[in-house]
């Protein structure tokens, strides 16, 4: 099945040409199909041929850099939720009805980056994707976003540019540190062991401060909570649900392609968890509902960079479960959000009160999406919190499993937040919602996915040979 | 051999460009004149890349020199001065006087690329200098300044490099551009030769703008037109790389890293002050000016690599960057002649001409290094080169820059998009936008399968390199 990888990477392309000709109404459509497309051949890809396909084609012959994409269970897991989360916001974020041709082939943009970044086997094609990734989220946020997005864009692109040049760096260093200069991850991994630990530490550090930028880890998070609160609806998902997680996912790559990032591996665990606990307390002095889930967002990625440096399978593979399970919460939970934002013309959460009266769907998806994140069982929260902590507590004992707190604290408040305002029945809500088709399939695909693969893991770790 | 009588073909068809240009002084016939030059030049670059494809090799009337870096050079110079001459067919006031030193500057550019003596690089530098000087004051007196600061200038650096070039004649009078590495046994016999190679290197510099020769560069490129601001950056500054590079590529090599940290050095401080400078910039047109003085900071940071990769690299980046200034100032001055000059005039450009806010914006991610556009791979191979000569603390003090590039570049492409609505949508001169959607198209082609170019410039890089081998090399 030579070129179907190939054929996956690529195929946004076509759909963008499709959206571009069709009248806006149909254009987000297209972006949606196209979503979905690739996730069939994927999973045929899967099914019938193996999770661990690889394809090579020669594309500069003179350094040499070959165009080499390999499926993993890792992999896998990210593209499905990257392709559900990607329809979800074609179909159902744009309440506004705001620019939808642009918005479309922004979206189609990310798929490609998402898709290609996920599956590429090669740290050049790596950095290439990464950055198409960030400057068509940086348009998403600077064209479709609030009034005020102005200087989060700025903020947003300097911060991601630091990361980009950071990673480029790192990759040109590790390509002079093989013995027989190489960008292909496969070879790297094989050989990293002949690299003398000095310029592994060297390479992990530079490529570290990219990844977390891009993560949104304390110290280098600042960017975040602005960037994500002033994106449009579709930006917030889109931008928290995917470009996240190619920090996270490069994390993931660097710990199994560095041997002496294990030495590294308790500061990043550390790192990780003063960003859980950090964003769990700043997050109770905001009262901006769209900020509260920033800092959401800040405290899984703390969450799940514990359960990646705790370097065992279990562990590993609870993070990659934990982006799965945060990419679609996140996303969820802004389409609910920016739903009632729509609604109220407000960010504040104590305006929202009434909420469940009026627009029920969205009241109850933004309840089951706090339900996920605190990781309630049934949910995917759940699976993924409890392989990270037991991953956690074999490598750093009792300590490991500290951070659970912060997630407690951030229950504690979401649950005590949305009982004083969502589903409070005291006052009678003004405004009036209508749900959309468009909406209710959004939020029917996301809370069925976060139930899905909540009550049957296997689904999906059963691709995992542990 | 064919490719000795297509050297001769192509000298004689660069000479044949001044003359015609003369004889269009008699006919006036504005638009024959242009279609002339524009296929002359088209000539020349595709025999150059035809000699290329051979990789031929050799020497003619002991004053040309054909190899592998001059042809490619050769090539590149005389496509982007088609783009040059288009504009200024569209910009300037009377054409036809316009060509005729525009005509005279072709030529002493292709003889500089193509220089085998010091001499001949002397000539080609001033044959590009001083008609450049009367390209600018023929378009009024408000440009005088301009005209003045660039030819005090390029008049310094002729006499420094005269005099240097007295000075090496002292050992080795043949004044064959290796003169200065032949006479270097002798180097440690007296000081004339390391003055005569402080005072190349001033000259060099100083015409390529970096630091600290540089402060002629932010005036004259806002005070001159458009379209020669556009030649300056993208073509007058590159050939002043050539000319560094063949008279100091050989020495870097000879006298092993005596030279690198001088041109860290010189590296580290252009790019850092073109872009500190730059960020405080409000008029565009002056911010590109900083923006290209950085720019020539990148360049140099092949050249410290002093490796055949680096070379390569720097050769890369010098023509993407070339394409990338002339398409960028194709935008720029279009929008100048709209009196939208400043960073906040740009804002609502989008709502005016999409095709300028979505070029402009393509061309400034790529000097800032975003993929899949051409300045990524330069400025990837250029950081690679540092790397691959063990110099990561440059390579990290020159992606600190890309990030400081960022701000001033995002700056304009934020007011692009927002602020102001145009009712109405104004078009661009067709042969205005060819320029533009032609260094669009390269920008974006060389990004995705930048192979074909890769190649061409390892080719000249190796060939600089083993043009003149360096008695007791390191």
């Amino acid at each position: 099945m030579q070129g179907a990888l190939m054929l996956v990477t690529f195929l946004p392309f076509v759909f963008l040409a499709v959206a571009l000709i069709v009248d806006k109404e149909r254009s987000l459509a297209a972006a949606a199909i196209s979503s979905a497309v690739s996730m069939a051949i994927l999973i045929y890809i899967t099914v019938f041929s193996s999770i661990n396909a690889t394809e090579s084609f020669s594309y500069i012959s003179i350094i040499p850099i070959s165009f080499t994409l390999r499926l993993s269970p890792a992999s896998f897991m990210l593209l499905i939720m990257s392709y559900i989360v990607l329809i979800a916001a074609s179909i159902a974020g744009n309440h506004e009805r705001q620019s939808q041709k642009l918005a479309a082939s922004l979206i189609l943009l990310l798929q490609v980056a998402a898709s290609g970044l996920f599956l590429s086997g090669n740290l050049f094609l790596y950095f290439i994707f990464w950055d198409v990734g960030v400057v068509s989220s940086f348009f998403f946020l600077y064209s479709l976003g609030s009034p005020q997005r102005g200087p989060a864009a700025m903020k947003f692109l300097i911060y991601e540019m630091f990361a980009s040049v950071f990673l480029l760096l790192g990759i040109i260093t590790i390509y002079f540190g093989t013995p027989v200069h190489s960008f292909n991850i496969a070879y790297i991994a094989a050989h990293a062991a002949s690299i003398p630990v000095a310029s592994q530490i060297t390479v992990f550090v530079l490529l570290a401060v990219a990844f977390l930028t891009n993560m949104g880890i304390f110290p280098l998070h600042f960017w975040l909570p602005d960037a994500y609160t002033e994106a449009s609806t579709q930006g917030s998902m889109v931008l928290s649900a995917i470009l996240s997680k190619f920090g996270a996912f490069g994390i993931f790559l660097l710990f199994a392609i560095l041997p002496a990032g294990a030495e590294l591996a308790k500061y990043i665990a550390l790192l990780g968890g003063i960003s859980a606990f950090y964003a769990a307390f700043l997050m109770m002095s905001h009262k901006d509902i769209k900020r509260v889930m920033s800092y959401t967002s800040i405290m899984e990625m703390g969450i799940i960079l514990i359960g990646l440096s705790s370097l065992n399978v279990i562990g590993t593979y609870g993070a990659i479960y934990a982006m799965l399970a945060h990419g679609l919460t996140i996303a969820l939970m802004f389409l609910a959000a920016g739903s009632m934002v729509h609604v109220f013309g407000t960010r504040d959460i104590r305006t929202l009160a009434g909420m469940v009266s009026n627009a029920k769907a969205a009241a109850y998806s933004f309840l089951l999406s706090t339900f996920a994140a605190t990781g309630l069982p049934l949910t995917t929260g759940f699976i993924a919190d409890l392989l990270i902590f037991i991953g956690a507590y074999s490598a750093f004992g009792i300590l490991g499993v500290v951070p659970l707190l912060a997630i407690v604290l951030f229950g504690a408040y979401m649950y005590f937040a949305i009982e004083k305002s969502v589903l409070s029945t005291k006052k009678e809500s003004v405004a009036v919602a209508r749900t959309s088709n468009g909406q209710a399939f959004g939020y029917a695909l996301l809370v069925g996915s976060i139930l899905l693969f909540g009550m049957f893991p296997f689904l999906l770790l059963g691709l995992v040979k542990i | 051999m064919y490719s000795i009588s297509i050297g001769y073909v192509i000298i004689a068809l660069i000479a044949l460009i001044p003359i015609g240009a003369t004889a269009g002084l008699f006919a006036k016939r504005k638009k024959a004149w242009f279609y002339t030059s524009a296929t002359l030049l088209v000539t020349i670059a595709l025999l150059s890349l035809f000699l290329l494809a051979y990789q031929a090799s050799f020497t003619l009337l002991q004053i040309f020199r054909f190899y592998p870096f001059s042809e490619l050079m050769t090539a590149v110079f005389a496509f982007l001065l088609i783009a040059i001459d288009a504009l200024s067919y569209e910009y300037s006031a009377d054409f036809i006087s316009f060509s005729l030193f525009f005509g005279l500057s072709i030529t002493g550019m292709l003889l500089v690329v193509m220089a085998n003596s010091l001499i001949t690089l002397l000539i080609g530098l001033e044959l590009m200098g001083v008609p450049t000087v009367f390209m600018i004051l023929a378009h009024g007196r408000r440009h005088i300044e301009a005209a003045i600061k660039l030819f005090v200038l390029s008049a310094l650096a002729i006499s420094l490099l005269a005099f240097a070039i007295a000075l090496v004649s002292v050992y080795n009078p043949t004044l064959s551009i290796s003169a200065a590495l032949e006479a270097s046994p002798l180097a440690s016999t007296g000081v004339l030769l390391p003055l005569a190679i402080v005072l190349f290197a001033a000259a060099l510099l100083t015409e390529a703008a970096a630091f600290p020769f540089n402060l002629w560069v932010p005036d004259v490129y806002e005070g001159a037109p458009g379209h020669v601001t556009a030649m300056l950056a993208g073509i007058n500054k590159k050939v002043a790389f050539v000319a560094l590079i063949e008279v100091f590529f050989s020495m870097i090599l000879y006298f092993g890293y005596a030279f690198q940290p001088i041109f860290v050095l010189l590296s580290v401080a252009t790019m850092f002050f073109g872009n500190l400078v730059a960020l405080v910039q409000t008029n565009v047109k002056r911010m590109m000016a900083y923006s290209s003085i950085s720019q020539a900071g990148y360049i140099l940071v092949g050249i410290s690599a002093s490796t055949a990769a680096g070379l390569s690299s720097s050769i890369f980046y010098m023509i993407a960057h070339a394409v990338m200034i002339i398409g960028a100032f194709t935008v720029i001055i279009w929008l100048d002649g709209k009196n939208i000059r400043t960073v906040n005039e740009y804002s609502g450009v989008w709502s005016k001409n999409p095709l300028a806010a979505f070029s402009l914006t393509v061309f400034m991610l790529s000097m800032i290094g975003v993929p899949p556009l051409i300045g990524f791979i330069g400025k990837f191979l250029l950081f690679s080169s540092a790397v691959g000569a063990n110099l990561l603390y440059l390579a990290f003090l020159g992606i600190i820059n890309s990030v400081i590039s960022v701000y001033y570049y995002a700056r304009v492409i934020l007011s692009m998009y927002a602020g102001r609505r145009y009712e109405r949508k104004v078009r661009m001169a067709d042969i205005v936008s060819v320029v533009v959607i032609t260094m669009l198209v390269v920008t974006f082609a060389f990004g995705i399968f930048p192979g074909p170019l890769m190649h061409a410039t390892s080719l000249a890089g190796n060939s600089v390199i083993s043009a003149w081998p360096a008695p007791g090399a390191p």
